[in-house]
């Protein structure tokens, strides 16, 4: 029930209702109907919508070290336009643990092409024939 | 080498990588209870495969360590993500885990190569002996064939249990319950007639697939021994989803055992399966339908629970010849309590399958093996199975017996009763023991038909009660060693032809001069 509430109040500020006015109203729908006490879940709902709004928009591009990031923004020009991020906007983050390549997540969708990706399903394929 | 070298060779393997490709992800906003919601995966399908990424954030050693991919099923399309059920150790999930979308549907191995197999609701091997190595892959959610796919039923599958061959006939392609309460013998009636299939010739010999559901695993256990001591596990697959196991995994242990079985009758064999038991799996699908938040219904089971157990009974059939001509006799297992047949589940299950038969708790206390009720059991279809011999032989069986428990329960208030009574009482109790026999004895149908003959022809009548049941396994021991010829005769055609009775007849005699302690009545 949170969730339709935060969802509603979310979809009120989006069609340019003032927020502390959207607030003040869902709290005075709710304590008119004795569910005031939803409010603190309700909050809970809404950052889980904030969160996933935000990250809808954004694209991240994972490397291994601070000096392949070059490298991997020209391996992923080609595949950009399907995240439709532009270049610009892609957010660089360095996670040593993939060891090399790259992997790029951004709207629901994941390409990874890093060495740890590969390497595991090396060994997986390599197991498992034995 | 040197360093630039070492470079070089990354260069070269980095020109050369595959090309890669994007899957659709989300991520785990909660999980619990072997249940999972996930934000994203918004291409995601109904019964899809997802992969759950562990190795995110971790270095590659830990991500060695870990036990194997861990997969997870959709099982609820939601406005801003799924819900799935994880097909594994819930605990290796975590908040916030990248989930990818695979694109496939929950596939399970089948091939000749499972036969004498033991494998888990995923169709993985659990009995150690090694992975398969070429199986063919056969989705665990199909379509049942349609009407012009499908012919009548018309071969028999002999149960080796007297009483149900000639009583409660089941055909090749029929799905026939057996019900009744807990320790009545449900699952004995299905093992026997698993290992009565080593009477039939390979080449007609049905597939045995025994599914599991919440048993316990001393009980699989046994079972499988007993298969392999009876050279009955060379022919059958056991899929295993004990009690331990999530409750997604009993859900689709019934469906996976009816994928293997198609790969088979598509490939005109004929499959005998069994689903021990469908109480149990409709007791998980109501956990898991719980845990997804689907609206509960009548005793919280979730509203599409007939169609759980109708989808997956309709994929029992008998093919058209066009199709390979190959089957799948189905013998779901319902447990009732306290003999209440009109529960939710037993009617559903009641009303979806050809025929019953019904195990009494009365009847077990009272020493009567199999406990079959014959007034209650049916078969619908079975009859049209059945050979012309055994058809002979048991018409009138189930009125003689009806009529024997009326006038039994008339006994008990009656001190005087007139001598046709008297006699048909008398008659009827003999018949009862005839149709007695111990688990894991299945009896050619070429036998029961002697027996029931001899039977039928007041053979037994002079055989005090208490011994009808030593008579008849002597009678048929005798007509192993002495009528072999006869019982392949009868075997070969079906048929009780009027030589074949002359011959019963003369055997009845010799047996009686030969075994004359045992006529003193």
């Amino acid at each position: 029930m949170e969730t339709a509430y935060a969802q509603a109040l979310w979809k009120m500020v989006e069609r340019g209702m003032e927020p502390k006015k959207a607030v003040h109203a869902l709290h005075e729908q709710l304590t008119n109907t004795g569910r005031a006490s939803l409010m603190r879940r309700i909050l809970r709902a809404f950052e889980r919508i904030a969160e996933r709004e935000l990250r809808k928009g954004q694209s991240t591009l994972t490397v291994a070290r601070e000096h392949d990031e070059r490298h991997a923004k020209t391996a992923v020009k080609e595949v950009l336009a399907e995240f439709e991020v532009e270049s610009k906007d892609l957010k660089t983050l360095i996670d040593d643990t993939i060891i090399g390549g790259w992997r790029l997540e951004g709207n629901g969708r994941l390409i990874d092409a890093s060495y740890k990706t590969q390497l595991l399903e090396l060994y997986k394929r390599a197991t498992s024939a034995v | 080498m040197n360093t630039s070298a070492v470079e070089k060779i990354i260069k070269e393997i980095e020109q050369i990588a595959p090309k890669h490709e994007g899957h659709s992800v989300g991520t785990v906003t909660a999980v619990g209870d072997g249940v999972v919601a996930i934000d994203g995966l918004s291409k995601a399908v109904m019964s899809e495969i997802i992969l759950f990424e562990e190795s995110n954030g971790k270095k590659l050693a830990e991500s060695l360590e870990g036990g194997g991919k861990l997969y997870g099923l959709v099982l609820n399309l939601e406005e801003d993500g799924v819900r799935a059920t994880i097909l594994g150790d819930t605990s290796r999930v975590s908040e916030g885990m990248t989930v990818k979308s695979t694109g496939e549907v929950l596939s399970v191995p089948s091939g000749d190569e499972l036969l004498g197999r033991v494998v888990d609701a995923l169709g993985e091997p659990v009995d150690g002996k090694g992975p398969f190595k070429n199986p063919t892959m056969m989705q665990v959610e199909r379509e049942a064939y349609g009407v012009i796919d499908r012919k009548g039923v018309s071969v028999p599958l002999q149960t080796g249990i007297k009483s149900i061959d000639a009583m409660i006939p089941i055909g090749r392609g029929q799905r026939e319950l057996i019900i009744g309460d807990r320790g009545t013998g449900k699952t004995t009636v299905a093992i026997d007639t698993i290992i009565n299939q080593r009477n039939e010739p390979a080449e007609t010999r049905p597939i045995c697939i025994y599914v599991a559901i919440g048993q316990k695993e001393s009980k699989t256990a046994r079972i499988v021994e007993q298969l392999r001591q009876e050279n009955a596990l060379e022919y059958t697959i056991i899929v295993d989803a004990p009690a331990s196991a999530p409750a997604a995994l009993q859900f689709l242990a019934p469906f996976s055992g009816v994928a293997i079985g198609e790969y088979f009758m598509d490939r005109g064999r004929d499959v005998l399966i069994v689903y021990d038991d469908l109480s149990k799996q409709a007791v998980a699908y109501r956990e898991l339908s719980l845990l997804l938040r689907r609206p509960p219904g009548r005793e919280a089971y979730p509203g599409d629970i007939f169609y759980l157990h109708s989808r997956l009974l309709e994929r029992a059939a008998r093919l058209s010849d066009e199709k390979g001509g190959g089957s799948i006799t189905a013998l779901p297992i319902i447990e009732t309590q306290e003999g209440d047949v009109s529960g939710y589940i037993p009617t559903n299950v009641i009303s979806i399958t050809d025929g019953q038969i019904f195990l009494i708790t009365d009847l077990f206390n009272k020493g009567i093996r199999p406990a079959i009720d014959v007034g209650i059991s049916v078969s619908r279809v079975g009859s049209s199975a059945q050979t012309k011999g055994m058809k002979g032989v048991a018409g009138g069986l189930k009125l003689e017996l009806a009529q024997f428990r009326e006038l039994e329960a008339f006994m008990q208030f009656a001190s005087d009763l007139d001598k046709e009574t008297a006699d048909r009482i008398e008659s009827g109790r003999r018949m009862v023991e005839v149709l007695k026999q111990k688990n894991g004895q299945p009896i050619p149908v070429e036998k029961q038909v002697a027996t029931l003959y001899a039977a039928n022809n007041k053979f037994f009548l002079d055989v005090p009660v208490g011994k009808v049941v030593e008579a008849e396994k002597l009678f048929s021991e005798f007509l192993d060693g002495q009528y072999a010829k006869l019982l392949a005769g009868i075997r070969k055609t079906g048929q009780l032809s009027d030589d074949a009775k002359k011959e019963i007849a003369k055997a009845m005699d010799e047996f009686r001069l030969a075994h004359k302690e045992l006529f003193s009545a």
